[in-house]
């Protein structure tokens, strides 16, 4: 056990990988992720080739190259740094290439705001990489190391996200269990992918596809994340082995589901606050539990349907955004559940969320459950800036 | 006509990046190629980034491979220019070709930063207002072991370039000149004559600079002292592309001509 923050725990997760190229350029809050890495270089304790780009579009481009040529790669970046990066995200995606991202996420400008939300991270849904998110420094370092496993396990050859909470788990200390660089060794087998850029093979990759060829690799990309499903549970019964304190046989996590007649859905950090919020409304005798969102995708419908399908009502927290409809989050539960389904937006480009806020949440949300008029999606903001007044250009003329 | 003398003259041991572009087009469709390289197409701006990670994973494989990126002059002076500079800038080692038809030629022919002063394209119809931008200077501006400039119009001065560029280390660039009969707006058959012309009317130089030392080639050495230089309107007048260039215009693309030796002749002297 280590105490340490959510950057240095992906950072140790590189290390322990055997990473051979990272592409790394700063942007708050993952940048102490690629300082430890250059530290690291720097005192020789990793082979990895550092390249210290000039852009996060080139941090791909150089890690899918590397990549594509046989080796392990790895990058990091959050918010406006990944959605510079977003042309390249797609192109590792349709090129079948395992890589591992990790997203320190953080709200998306103008105006500008380095503070924590979800919004970058969910934005990359439809771009055909496997997606987990973390709610402790742990399970950062845990999914960063499974994350190699699974991309490169030649069922899914798909590059692999994981997110954490900007500054929330990326810069706040934890006791963290640190793998042995032997069990890793054991986890890890050597680098596998489906194709490697060579003299030798002569593979040629990316050049235009006939329509219905095009077609036919969208599908078995989409077939190889929806098959992960497999893969993501066998690996994470395996990963015991690297630490045994992980639980990770499921994609998703229950808590206090099996008597609860509700259910709160989150997804990251905050869900330790609304696990406290659920306990001391279990203790006011309201029979709620709540369902950890760990994976968006694949997005583990067969365990939602089972964990939530006899709900009398589902209440999803969204830490972002799809504007002008509602929490991805929610979507996604809305398009799983037949049952009452109740979206909140809350903790938007940083507010604060603690177990009160969420206490409060719930029960106003559970009464419009009980009342049978759920109004769709709300935007909650707590405590003291409950009264927001919103107003909008035109209006302040 | 580039692309086989890149094939010639740099051997087995290559493997290609190739930016948008017409060449991602000719080289028929996925997964083979007809270049007898092994090639990752990537997105336009991403070129030299990628090149930059694969060199270095060869390397880490103990393989002896010479990356090369093959982009066009849209590819290199605009979209692409952030990530060419970067790889640059950390002497990255792999060789980049920019292939220079002075335009967006696989969309149809629109102006690019590379576009010379007075050109019609579908997106100047008027004529280009601004100057080409002299790619070659700022590239040796990021002091780079080896940069060359070469025309498809002299295949044996590329081809020398390319094997020379072969056994430096470090970050290499080389502009071909690749006159488009269809952006251009001359015969095909001329694609030679019109490489040649550009070089004998002093338009395009011919030039190498190995670790600072400048060569000059041959087929240039005359345009040193401007009596010696055959008049510009031999070039231009050969293309439709110049076909609404005024008296002034005229002058402008001379002075480009008389700045571009000028500046090369300090760098030797």
């Amino acid at each position: 056990m280590k105490i340490i923050s959510g950057n240095e725990a992906v950072a140790l997760a590189v290390k322990l990988a055997r990473v051979g190229v990272v592409g790394i350029y700063p942007i708050t809050p993952q940048t102490t992720i690629i300082e430890e890495l250059a530290e690291m270089k720097a005192k020789g304790e990793i082979s990895t080739d550092v390249v210290r780009v000039e852009s996060e579009h080139s941090a791909m481009g150089v890690t899918l190259g590397a990549a594509v040529s046989g080796v392990r790669a790895f990058t990091a970046t959050s918010s406006q740094g990944l959605l510079y990066m977003h042309e390249m995200v797609w192109w590792a995606a349709g090129s079948r290439a395992p890589i591992v991202m990790v997203v320190a996420t953080r709200a998306v400008g103008a105006p500008w705001n380095i503070w924590n939300e979800n919004t970058d991270f969910m934005s990359e849904r439809d771009s055909g990489w496997i997606m987990a998110f973390a709610s402790s420094p742990q399970e950062a370092l845990d999914l960063t190391l499974q994350a190699f496993r699974i991309s490169e396990d030649p069922r899914v050859f798909v590059p692999m996200m994981v997110g954490m909470d900007g500054f929330i788990l990326s810069h706040t200390k934890t006791n963290v269990y640190i793998p042995s660089q032997e069990d890793v060794d054991t986890f890890l087998p050597p680098r596998r992918q489906p194709y490697v850029i060579d003299p030798e093979t002569q593979e040629s990759m990316g050049n235009i596809f006939q329509p219905v060829h095009y077609m036919k690799l969208r599908q078995s990309i989409n077939e190889a994340i929806v098959g992960a499903k497999d893969v993501i549970s066998e690996v994470g019964r395996e990963y015991e082995k690297v630490n045994p304190l992980a639980d990770y046989k499921t994609l998703n996590v229950e808590y206090k589901l099996d008597d609860a007649e509700y259910a709160v859905v989150t997804m990251g950090a905050w869900s330790l606050d609304a696990m406290e919020a659920v306990d001391r409304l279990r203790e006011r005798g309201v029979p709620v539990g709540l369902y950890r969102v760990r994976y968006i995708r694949p997005w583990a419908e067969e365990e939602i349907e089972r964990a939530l399908g006899d709900k009398k009502g589902v209440i999803v927290f969204d830490r972002a955004t799809s504007l002008g409809r509602g929490g991805p989050l929610y979507l996604e539960m809305r398009a799983s559940l037949n049952n009452p389904v109740k979206g909140v937006i809350a903790g938007l480009g940083g507010v604060s969320m603690n177990k009160k806020d969420f206490m409060d949440a719930i029960s106003r949300s559970l009464e419009e459950i009980r009342r049978g008029d759920i109004k769709d999606v709300t935007w909650y903001y707590p405590g003291e800036v409950k009264e927001v007044e919103l107003g909008t250009p035109r209006s302040a003329i | 006509m580039a692309m086989r003398m890149v094939g010639m003259a740099l051997g087995k041991n290559v493997a290609m990046v190739v930016v948008a572009g017409c060449s991602s087009v000719i080289q028929g469709i996925g997964p083979k190629n007809a270049y007898g390289y092994p090639v990752l197409n990537i997105a336009f701006a991403a070129g030299p980034a990628a090149a930059s990670g694969m060199w270095r994973a060869f390397k880490q494989r103990n393989k002896d491979v010479t990356v090369v990126v093959w982009a066009g002059d849209g590819g290199t002076a605009d979209i692409g220019f952030a990530s060419l500079s970067g790889a640059a800038e950390r002497n990255e080692d792999f060789i980049y070709l920019c292939v220079d038809n002075e335009a967006y030629m696989n969309s149809g022919g629109q102006r690019s930063g590379s576009t010379p002063h007075g050109a019609v394209t579908t997106t100047t119809p008027e004529g280009k207002k601004e100057n080409k931008k002299e790619l070659l200077f700022i590239m040796l501006d990021h002091n780079i072991p080896y940069a060359a400039t070469a025309s498809v119009g002299y295949p044996h001065d590329l081809m020398d370039k390319l094997r020379r560029a072969k056994e430096v280390k470090g970050f290499r660039y080389i502009q071909i000149l690749t006159p488009d009969p269809y952006g251009w707006l001359f015969d095909p058959s001329k694609t030679a004559e019109v490489g040649k012309l550009a070089v004998q009317t002093c338009y395009w130089p011919l030039i190498e600079v190995v670790n600072g030392k400048v060569r000059i080639s041959n087929e240039s050495l005359h345009c040193l002292k401007k009596e010696t230089r055959r008049p510009l309107k031999d070039f231009l007048s050969v293309q439709g592309r110049y076909k609404k260039l005024s008296e002034k215009d005229y002058e402008e693309l001379e002075k480009f001509v008389d700045d571009l030796w000028e500046r090369i002749l300090s760098m030797i002297s």
